[in-house]
C-alpha cells in the first residue's frame, strides 16, 4: 500500500502527541515589539534604473533556471516509465541531465538527494554572485532548513543518536559551520550542558537570535533556574520548531519590507500567504488533541505567526476553533479562504491543506513575472522543491506498482494547474 | 542698464549685475561645453543602458543560449543612442569657429550679439541631446533586459 506522501512538509504539528504542556501564558507575541533578529541593517535594492547594476546577473541566472523545470510532457514520460532506470533515462534529456550518472543502485529516495544536490549547486552558484541587499535575502531563505537542521540535530541527540548519522541526515540547502554542526550532538545532559549548549552554540548558528527570543518569550513561564533544560526536556520539540519558524517568517517579512519596493510587495504576499498556511494547519491538526483544550487555547493562539492576511483577526478566530466545522466561520476574515474552505466539498480527495497549498503554488508561479525584485529566487527554491517531492512521488508509485495513485502530484508551470483550466473553462 | 555710481556694494568684487556676469564669459566657453556634454551624457546614457541590458543578457544566456543573437540587437539600440551624441558633438564643433579672417584681430568689429546668441545655442542643443540621450539610454536598457529574460524565461 503506498504510504500517502504529503505535498507539504509544513505539518508542523502531529496528531496525538502533545503530552506536556507549558503552563498558558497570557498573550501572543505582538509585533509591535522589537523581535530580536538576524539581519539588522538590509539595504533597498534599486529601482527600474538601478537593480540591474547589481542584481542583473543573479535574476537573469535564476530566469534562466526557471526554464528547466520539467513540463507536462516531461511528466507525462516520466509517468509511462516501467522502472526507476527508465525514470533516469527520460530524466537525462530534462534539464537534470546527468546527475545521476554515477548511481548504481537506484531508490526512491536517491533522486531526492541527488536533485537537491543540483539544487544546492545552483544556490551556491547564486549566492557567490550576489551583492547585499541580494545576499541577505538568500541567506533568509536558507534559515528555514537550518532551523529545520538544528531541531534534527537537537532532537537525534535527546535520542541518543551518532552525530555523523545526524549530520548526513541535514538539509543539503541549511548547512552551516561544519564545528558549529558537529558541538551540538556533543552537548552533555547535564544543567551545565544545556547552558552550554545554548551559551556556545546554538549562539552561534546564524539562527541563533530565534532562540533567543524563542527563550525571552517563555522565560516568564519557568520557575527553574535551568531554563534550557526545561524547555528542551518539557516542550515538545515540535513546539519549538513551529515557535521558531513563526519568528523565522516574521522576521523575513520584517527584512522584505526593508527592501522594499517590487520585493517588498511580491514577497509580502508570498509570506503572507505562507503564514496563513501554517496557521490553518494548525488549527486544523490540532483538532482533537490536547492543544485544543480551552486552557491551551492561548499556548495554541501563541503559535500562530503575526503576519498574514488572517492575523490579527482571523488568528483570533482560529485559537477558538473546536471543530472542523467552526473553520469556516474562522476563515470568514478572509472571503477568499472562505471560498476555499467551501470549495473542499467539491474536490473529492484534497483536504485543506492541499487546496491552500495549491494556492500557494500559483502565488508561487505568479513570483516569476515582473522584473527587478527578488522574489523569483524565494519561489525558485520552493517550486524547486515541490519538483523534488513530485519525483520522489512518481518513483514510490513506480516502485510500488500504483499506477493510479500516480498522477496525484501538484505540477509546476502546466497547462493542467487546476488555476489554468479554470480560466479556460470560463471563456 | 546699472551705471557703476548706483550700486551699493563695496567689495572689489562687485559687478554691475547679471549683464556684466554674462558678457564675461566668453561664447566659446559656452559652445564647447555643449559639445562636451552632447558627447559626455549620451555616452553616459548609452552606458547605462548597456549595463543594465548586458548584465541580463549574460545571466540568461547561461541556460539559454539561443537568445544571444537575438537580444544583441537591444545593445545595439543602446549603443546608437551614443551615436547620436557623437554625431551631434561633431556637428556642434564645427559651428564653432573663429570670425573671418581680415576681422579676426579687431574686437571692435566683431559682432557680440550674435556670437553670444551662437553660444548660447551650441551649449543648450548640447545639453538638451545630453539629457534626452540618457533618458533614453535608460530606457532602452531596462526594456532590453526585461525582453532578454522573457526570451529566456
Amino acid at each position: 500500500m503506498v504510504s500517502r506522501l504529503s505535498f507539504h512538509p509544513y505539518t508542523y504539528l502531529t496528531q496525538g502527541t502533545f503530552l506536556r504542556s507549558c503552563s498558558s501564558s497570557s498573550n501572543p507575541s505582538s509585533s509591535g515589539e522589537a523581535n530580536m533578529s538576524v539581519a539588522s541593517d538590509v539595504m533597498e535594492a534599486g529601482g527600474l534604473g538601478t537593480f540591474n547594476l547589481d542584481h542583473g546577473f543573479p535574476e537573469a541566472v535564476v530566469r534562466g533556471f526557471r526554464s528547466g523545470f520539467l513540463t507536462d510532457y516531461d511528466y507525462h514520460h516520466l509517468t509511462q516509465c516501467e522502472s526507476l532506470e527508465d525514470m533516469k533515462m527520460n530524466l537525462q534529456e530534462t534539464d537534470y541531465d546527468q546527475f545521476m550518472a554515477n548511481e548504481q543502485h537506484i531508490i526512491p529516495v536517491t533522486f531526492r538527494d541527488k536533485a537537491l544536490q543540483k539544487l544546492v549547486q545552483e544556490m551556491e552558484f547564486l549566492r557567490a554572485h550576489a551583492v547585499e541587499p541580494l545576499a541577505t535575502f538568500l541567506d533568509y531563505i536558507s534559515y528555514e532548513f537550518m532551523i529545520d537542521n538544528v531541531m534534527l540535530l537537537l532532537k537525534g541527540t535527546l535520542s541518543g543518536r551518532s552525530a555523523n548519522e545526524l549530520i548526513k541526515q541535514c538539509h543539503p540547502l541549511g548547512l552551516f559551520k561544519e564545528s558549529t554542526m558537529r558541538s551540538i550532538p556533543a552537548f552533555e545532559a547535564s544543567p551545565k550542558g544545556y547552558a552550554d549548549l545554548y551559551q556556545t552554540v546554538l549562539i552561534d548558528t546564524p539562527v541563533g537570535p530565534y532562540f533567543s527570543q524563542y527563550l525571552q518569550d517563555n522565560a516568564e513561564q519557568l520557575s527553574d533556574a535551568s531554563e534550557m533544560r526545561n524547555i528542551l526536556e518539557e516542550v515538545q520539540i515540535e513546539v519549538i520548531k513551529n515557535s521558531l519558524h513563526k519568528l523565522y517568517l516574521e522576521d523575513f517579512y520584517r527584512v522584505c519590507q526593508a527592501i522594499g519596493g517590487e520585493t517588498a510587495e511580491f514577497m509580502g504576499h508570498l509570506i503572507k500567504l505562507r503564514a496563513d498556511r501554517m496557521a490553518v494547519n494548525i488549527a486544523v491538526n490540532s483538532i482533537g488533541t490536547p492543544l485544543n483544550e480551552p486552557a491551551m487555547r492561548s499556548t495554541r493562539h501563541k503559535l500562530f505567526p503575526a503576519v498574514g492576511y488572517l492575523y490579527p483577526a482571523g488568528t483570533a478566530r482560529l485559537a477558538e476553533v473546536t471543530d472542523e466545522g467552526q473553520m469556516e466561520g474562522a476563515l470568514s476574515a478572509v472571503p477568499e479562504y472562505q471560498k476555499l474552505y467551501a470549495s473542499i466539498a467539491g474536490a473529492k480527495d484534497k483536504t485543506l491543506e492541499d487546496l491552500f497549498y495549491e494556492k500557494d503554488v500559483q502565488a508561487l508561479e505568479v513570483a516569476f513575472e515582473g522584473q527587478m525584485h527578488f522574489a523569483p529566487f524565494y519561489a525558485y527554491v520552493k517550486l524547486k522543491q515541490q519538483e523534488i517531492r513530485n519525483l520522489v512521488w512518481i518513483a514510490e508509485c513506480i516502485l510500488q506498482g500504483q499506477k493510479d495513485e500516480i498522477n496525484k502530484f501538484v505540477p509546476i508551470f502546466s497547462d493542467s494547474s487546476p488555476w489554468r483550466l479554470a480560466g479556460k473553462l470560463n471563456r | 542698464m546699472v551705471r557703476a555710481d548706483e550700486i551699493n556694494c563695496v567689495s572689489p568684487l562687485c559687478n554691475l549685475g547679471w549683464v556684466e556676469v554674462l558678457t564675461s564669459m566668453s561664447p566659446y566657453g559656452w559652445g564647447q561645453f555643449g559639445v562636451a556634454f552632447a558627447l559626455g551624457l549620451s555616452i553616459v546614457g548609452a552606458a547605462w543602458g548597456i549595463w543594465t541590458t548586458g548584465s541580463s543578457l549574460v545571466g540568461a544566456a547561461i541556460k539559454a543560449p539561443r537568445i544571444k543573437s537575438k537580444n544583441l540587437v537591444s545593445i545595439i539600440f543602446c549603443e546608437a543612442t551614443a551615436i547620436y551624441g557623437v554625431i551631434l558633438a561633431i556637428i556642434l564643433l564645427n559651428k564653432v569657429q573663429a570670425p573671418d579672417g581680415e576681422y579676426l584681430f579687431d574686437q571692435s568689429t566683431w559682432n557680440w550679439a550674435d556670437m553670444y546668441h551662437a553660444g548660447y545655442s551650441t551649449f543648450f542643443a548640447g545639453v538638451s541631446v545630453g539629457l534626452t540621450n540618457i533618458a533614453s539610454g535608460v530606457a532602452v536598457g531596462i526594456a532590453g533586459s526585461s525582453c532578454a529574460l522573457a526570451d529566456a524565461q
